[in-house]
């Protein structure tokens, strides 16, 4: 009685883990192929706090690569993407990258998801002097320089300073601030508070929340007491939602901008109503049509809305606008080092990527600069009837 | 700060304090019938608020989702406790704690299968403007909570007291070999105080869902809440449950309100750690006692 059980219990942890294996999989390429494929690490939020964006970021990269594999690869070498699932943990992702180093001799990193676990594997990068071109949106990630280090979104350096321009332009100059604990909400705020002066606006409270919580009708209380033309949020999960409901609850007819972390189909559906009139920065691929429509970076960005609304059945989001532009810079490189491939000479094609055209903008990359990215890249959206509009 | 804003403040306390309070009521029912700490508590309430969605999406009716996914809970707490925990119950406290860290794992790997990594939304029980009273503004979701709150903890105390049940559960809570000697079938009272356990875990966890919208890892930090509760109210006590989980919200709320947002976690851990400092049993809790 007690082995059958015991079989049981054996049975449903092997199929739980064989689930788990079936993922890993997916990347692995073709035969028929006599060279060495280019294998490419990619350290990403699938679990946790930015599954969200870990997601869509993952789908994007799947989708490039079997479009790159089925055009032949770079140069005759198929290209080779290897997962690994940090869970928005600073230390697994420390220990994904390490392992995609050390056994799986990746070329380059693509990752992390979030701007704490992009900063926890940088020691294993210098270790391994390899390229990391990361997703996300901290500034601190190419403000504080590595050689090493790229990255694909528009940091916040660049975000807030426009979204305080927009503010002031609307009229909007008694800011409170209301940002996560997180990494990302860190970095914000702190920029926030260092532009606001510059940018002829007011802050007038501050308050912050910390991922998972549940209710921010305390801090949107103060709020309420300290009497803001608008609330600032700079949060990229899930409890942007809750702030939003919030304010509805405690009846706050003050307006509510946002992030890029944001602009995601989920905090519309979380938010619902409450959603309505919320208005946030961030980059044209939501409405293409604000690219310009004789432009190159339309065409790009239409072909892989397109492509991947065929392939998933929902639209791209920011978030795999980041990951496809950061599989771009990586293949484009790839594409255009002469001789041997290696960790040094794929660094300094990286380096030398210009006028790249992707979904977040056109990447040029300098040696002082490997973000590249400037306040033109920027619309400004608010949500109306449940989806994205330009907020003009 | 005016009356209004203090009462804003109670009222967020109070709400997730219910919460907190359902979760720990929980981590009580298990403790109390087998001694052990059950660290898949947190899982079920992820399951609740899960369970309840999927329900909706099949296009079940609100209530009958809600009910549905508080019942299926149930039924997986029963069944982990059946196939998991009582093969192995003679191999010590220890082990079996680690079993339930285990199935917590599981639980949460699985649904992360089932319903994708995102989180999803739970309509609201009954749509409407907020409630204002006195001046703070109540959404109705939290009179759902509060009001499920109140009578899941009348159930249980009548439960306890009134029923052949409840008092072969307070027995095994003061000796299983004893309990057994008096003729009560011990393995079906540990049994059916994780189905209990359960459902309290899945009540909290769809009653807040609608506020908050729920995901496949938001068992971690209720089961932490909610242990932090127990404790704080005093193991193996349900109204020590209740007390630690209002307790619990409150001490958060006015963190925010009096010191600082970023520190108010931090805050209440550092007074949950004074309290049980000076009463190590916890507020309402006994005397621990050495079982032999």
């Amino acid at each position: 009685m007690r082995r059958r059980w015991i079989a049981g219990v054996v049975v449903l942890a092997l199929s739980a883990s064989f689930l788990a294996g079936c993922t890993k999989d997916e990347g692995a390429a073709g035969d028929g192929v006599t060279k060495e494929p280019y294998r490419i690490g990619a350290v990403l939020s699938l679990t946790g706090t930015y599954a969200g964006l870990g997601t869509p970021e993952k789908n994007a990269i799947e989708l490039e690569v079997a479009r790159l594999n089925e055009a032949g690869g770079i140069n005759g070498h198929l290209v080779e993407v290897l997962y690994e699932d940090d869970a928005t943990d600073p230390a697994k992702a420390v220990a994904g990258a390490a392992r995609l180093i050390e056994q799986e001799e990746v070329l380059a990193i693509i990752g992390a998801t979030g701007t704490g676990q992009t900063m926890a594997i940088r020691s294993e990068i210098a270790r391994a002097g390899i390229p990391q071109v990361s997703m996300a949106g901290g500034s601190v990630v190419t403000a504080d320089f590595d050689p090493l280090v790229f990255q694909t979104p528009w940091p916040n350096r660049t975000v807030v300073p426009f979204t305080l321009k927009a503010l002031k332009e609307r009229g909007l100059t008694k800011v409170a601030v209301i940002s996560d604990t997180g990494g990302y909400g860190v970095d914000g705020h702190d920029i926030i508070v260092k532009e606001a002066s510059a940018a002829g606006v007011e802050i007038v409270t501050e308050e912050t929340f910390n991922p998972g919580d549940t209710d921010m009708t305390p801090q949107l209380t103060k709020i309420k007491a300290a009497n803001p033309d608008v609330i600032l949020m700079w949060s990229a999960g899930k409890e942007a939602a809750i702030v939003a409901k919030n304010m509805t609850q405690l009846g706050m007819k003050t307006p509510l901008v946002g992030s890029p972390g944001n602009g995601r189909k989920e905090f519309v559906e979380g938010a619902g109503a409450s959603a309505e009139g919320f208005r946030f920065a961030a980059g044209k691929v939501l409405v293409p049509d604000a690219y310009g429509k004789e432009s190159e970076a339309y065409k790009v960005a239409t072909d892989f809305i397109a492509r991947y609304t065929e392939a998933y059945d929902t639209a791209p989001d920011i978030f795999a606008g980041h990951a496809y532009d950061a599989f771009l810079v990586v293949s484009d490189a790839l594409g255009r080092v002469e001789g041997d491939v290696t960790p040094a000479s794929l660094r300094d094609a990286v380096e030398n990527t210009s006028g790249l055209v992707g979904i977040g903008g056109t990447f040029t990359y300098t040696p002082e600069d490997h973000n590249g990215l400037t306040e033109d890249e920027l619309v400004f959206y608010r949500v109306e009837g449940s989806t994205w509009v330009l907020d003009k | 700060m005016n009356s209004a804003e203090l009462l804003q403040f109670v009222a967020s306390g109070l709400q997730n304090g219910a919460v907190y309070a359902l979760v720990a009521l929980g981590f009580t029912l298990v403790y109390a019938s087998t001694g052990i700490i059950n660290f898949a508590q947190g899982e079920f309430f992820m399951l609740g608020g899960m369970l309840a969605v999927a329900g909706v999406r099949f296009g079940l009716p609100l209530p009958f989702a809600v009910l549905a996914s508080v019942a299926g809970t149930a039924a997986i707490g029963l069944l982990f406790e059946r196939v998991a925990l009582r093969p192995r119950r003679d191999s010590g406290p220890l082990v079996l704690i680690i079993i339930t860290i285990g199935g917590s794992m599981v639980m949460k790997s699985l649904a992360r299968h089932a319903f994708g990594p995102n989180e999803l939304t739970l309509p609201p029980f009954s749509p409407g403007d907020p409630i204002v009273l006195a001046g703070a503004s109540i959404d109705r979701q939290v009179l759902w909570i509060w009001g499920l709150t109140i009578v899941a903890v009348i159930a249980l105390t009548f439960l306890y007291s009134k029923t052949k049940l409840g008092r072969a559960m307070r027995a095994c809570s003061l000796s299983h070999d004893a309990a057994r000697l008096m003729g009560i079938d011990t393995a079906r009272v540990v049994m059916i105080s994780f189905g209990l356990a359960a459902a309290l875990g899945a009540l909290g966890g769809v009653a807040v869902a609608p506020l908050t919208q729920t995901a496949f890892d938001v068992g971690a930090r209720a089961g932490l809440k909610g242990f932090a509760a127990a404790i704080l109210g005093g193991l193996g006590n349900p109204i020590g449950a209740v007390v630690g989980g209002l307790v619990l919200g409150i001490l958060e709320s006015m963190s925010v309100a009096f010191i600082s947002s970023t520190y108010k976690d931090a805050i209440s851990l550092v007074i949950l750690l004074a309290v049980l400092f000076l009463r190590p049993q916890g507020i309402l809790g006994k005397r621990g006692r050495e079982k032999v």
